[in-house]
């Protein structure tokens, strides 16, 4: 449970989530969906109940547990001052990345910036910050992948690329996904929840869920 | 119920420090010899220590408070803690008056900067000042978190600035202060103490209705607050 | 996996290095806004008297407190505005690492300015400067700036989150910094005064290193609680 002075933004929200599941999380605006990842991020304390990430209770262990995370919000998380090269340096020492610079060159090439490395990313279009946003996220091979909006302010390639991390995803790693679009939460996820005014309305496994039907419940659910 | 009950606890204090209070003002005035150097305005020396030490006890009970704050995040810790720096900046400022009328009686002039106590209480208003403007300026846990800290800071800015300020003042008059300490007779030092207790429970009379005050508030708000979310 | 703590802590400061040497705004301002502090004291104070050498290690502590009050309000600051912060605090950095880094980037920026402060206050205040004297003074700012950058990164890091931050910021620094100006330009004053006072001296580095000592305990046990949201 998480409360901003008297307003509860979560109340009551349960999430559980196993190696390779994939959660999607819906909602309309200020359904509590962004505080609810930033928890899990170990960004915010919940004022009650608990959390546990890969069995250590948080915000006790949380620096343990920080390294296995991956956060990608609505910003890319980059120095707009710094190249994108000496962004992912920082990382990779802030994450005890070994072999670093080989890593990022490898991360740079996935994104499609490698050739970009050595400018600032003031000079970048929304879509490479993002980019590299995403090269930042699996820098460190994390374990857990928590999205918010991923797919929001990412161009044409960027989002074949993010489709492709989430594919790869499935099965290896945990990922919950904050998104808006109902189709791709039934395509992509393993399970899907749906949060309004800060309580959970739905809670259910993907599999066997018609998209469109969803998108019925969906409409009533948040009306 | 609570409330019959918490205000019967400040009255009872208030009555009884109030009583003091006349007490240590009739003994302080009235029988405690005078003293050969100063003469009567020395007298007002025994509220002017008393509420400075009560000042700093309020400061270091906010203190305390913010540290448990920050260990419980309870809301009630963190009302301590702001009501007993009001408290301690009102009694501060109380200090810094009856100091400048001493030094008026004294040595003919409104201030003197060679007394690091007094001072000392000069920075505090300033540090303590800040805390309000550092309370208002944030919102909600935030708010209360972040007092905390600066209370626990300030708690630990109080000793360091009043012994900065004797430092320098032993290089620049390395003469050794002859303040009213412990070595008062005997006949000063009792109603120095009734004054001391009298001036304590008068900061706690005043804490304790500030924090019912602050309750009270709460609960109106919640009122409110339930008022509205019923259609 | 485990990150070191020195290679996070190095990362760090090379980022904040970095950024200052692309964007070189804040040494500049805090060079410019410290001479231009010194020439108030000369002509508010100076126009009253032949020789300020009494004051000399006065004005230099007041100038250097109210720079510290630029180099302080940048802490945070391009994180905040460029929304990188949560990129720092969800990664595996103890709280302490990043303290340690502004206490660093501050004490940093002072040191660069005071290589130019001193001089010019030893040259325009004290009446017969000895080359000598620089030494002595070179102590008393280090200590002072462990204090200005413990209080600094301290007060900062909270003053960034709240509202009205360039107004609260100085309120909450400058009174706490009131023991670290009576004490350094005490010391300096020391040294200036031709009078060789060792023990005067000795006193008052002695409190700049208590002071940095209480502060940065104080630092060290609530730094985690500046962030915890």
């Amino acid at each position: 449970m998480k409360r901003f002075g008297e307003r509860r933004a979560l109340d009551g929200v349960d999430v559980r989530l196993e190696d390779g599941e994939c959660l999607a999380v819906l909602g309309p605006n200020g359904a509590g969906k962004s505080t609810l990842l930033r928890t899990l991020a170990t960004l915010l304390r919940p004022d009650a109940g608990t959390l546990a990430i890969a069995g250590h209770p948080c915000p006790k262990e949380a620096g343990t547990v920080r390294g296995l995370l991956g956060y990608l919000g609505h910003d890319p998380l980059v120095y707009l001052d710094l190249t994108a090269r000496q962004n992912l340096e920082l990382y990779a020492d802030l994450y005890g990345v070994p072999a670093a610079s080989e890593r990022i060159d490898a991360v740079l090439r996935e994104v499609g910036l490698l050739a970009r490395s050595y400018d600032a990313v003031r000079e970048f279009s929304r879509g490479m910050a993002q980019r590299l946003g995403l090269a930042r996220l699996m820098l460190h091979r994390p374990s857990l992948l928590l999205l918010d909006e991923p797919h929001a302010g990412l161009d044409a390639a960027g989002r074949r690329l993010l489709d492709a991390m989430l594919e790869e995803a499935r099965g290896a790693r945990g990922v919950v996904l904050v998104t808006h679009e109902v189709e791709r939460a039934v395509a992509q996820a393993t399970r899907v929840m749906v949060l309004r005014a800060g309580r959970t309305v739905l809670d259910e496994p993907t599999a066997g869920l018609d998209p469109a039907a969803l998108r019925a419940r969906y409409e009533r659910l948040v009306a | 119920m609570t409330e019959a009950r918490s205000t019967r606890v400040p009255a009872v204090v208030g009555t009884l420090s109030a009583a003091l209070t006349v007490l240590a003002a009739c003994g302080v005035f009235l029988v405690a010899p005078e003293d050969t150097d100063q003469g009567i305005i020395q007298k007002i020396f025994y509220f002017h220590v008393s509420i400075a030490i009560a000042s700093l006890v309020a400061f270091a009970l906010a203190g305390v408070a913010g540290a448990l704050y920050l260990r419980t995040r309870d809301e009630k810790h963190d009302e301590l803690s702001s009501a007993a720096v009001g408290v301690g900046l009102g009694l501060a400022v109380l200090v810094v008056l009856t100091g400048s009328i001493w030094a008026r009686a004294s040595w003919g002039t409104w201030w003197v900067w060679n007394d690091p106590r007094l001072v000392t209480f000069l920075i505090v208003l300033l540090l303590y000042g800040a805390y309000f403007m550092l309370r208002s300026s944030a919102d909600g846990e935030r708010r209360m978190r972040y007092s905390a800290i600066y209370a626990i800071a300030g708690f630990a800015s109080v000793p360091l600035s009043f012994y900065s300020v004797r430092v320098a003042e032993s290089f620049v008059h390395p003469v050794v202060f002859t303040q009213n300490g412990a070595d008062m007779p005997g006949s000063m030092l009792v109603w120095y103490v009734v004054a001391q207790v009298a001036v304590l429970g008068i900061a706690l009379t005043a804490l304790l209705l500030q924090l019912s005050q602050r309750r009270a508030e709460k609960a109106l708000m919640r009122i409110k607050l339930r008022l509205q979310a019923e259609p | 996996m485990k990150p070191r703590a020195a290679r996070q802590l190095r990362a760090l400061v090379l980022k904040d290095l970095r950024l200052e040497l692309r964007t070189r705004q804040t040494l500049l301002a805090m060079a410019l806004f410290a001479l231009a502090v010194m020439l108030i004291f000369e002509f508010a104070v100076g126009s009253r008297t032949d020789d300020l050498t009494p004051f000399a290690g006065g004005v230099l502590w007041a100038t250097l407190a109210l720079t510290a009050v630029l180099a302080v309000g940048r802490t945070w600051v391009p994180e905040r505005e460029q929304r990188v912060l949560d990129g720092l605090l969800v990664a595996p950095v103890p709280r302490l690492a990043l303290l340690v880094s502004r206490i660093i980037a501050i004490a940093c920026y002072m040191a660069v300015v005071e290589l130019l402060a001193v001089p010019l206050a030893l040259l325009l205040f004290v009446e017969s400067p000895h080359l000598g004297d620089v030494g002595w003074v070179v102590l008393v700012c280090l200590l002072a700036d462990l204090g200005i950058g413990v209080v600094g990164a301290l007060l900062a890091s909270m003053a960034v989150f709240t509202r009205a931050r360039d107004l609260l910021l100085p309120v909450l620094f400058l009174p706490s910094l009131l023991p670290v100006v009576i004490a350094a330009a005490g010391a300096t004053h020391a040294v200036t005064a031709g009078s060789n006072d060792l023990s005067e001296y000795r006193g008052y580095c002695t409190f700049l290193a208590v002071y940095a000592v209480i502060f940065g305990l104080v630092a060290y046990a609530t730094y985690e609680f500046v962030f915890d949201d």
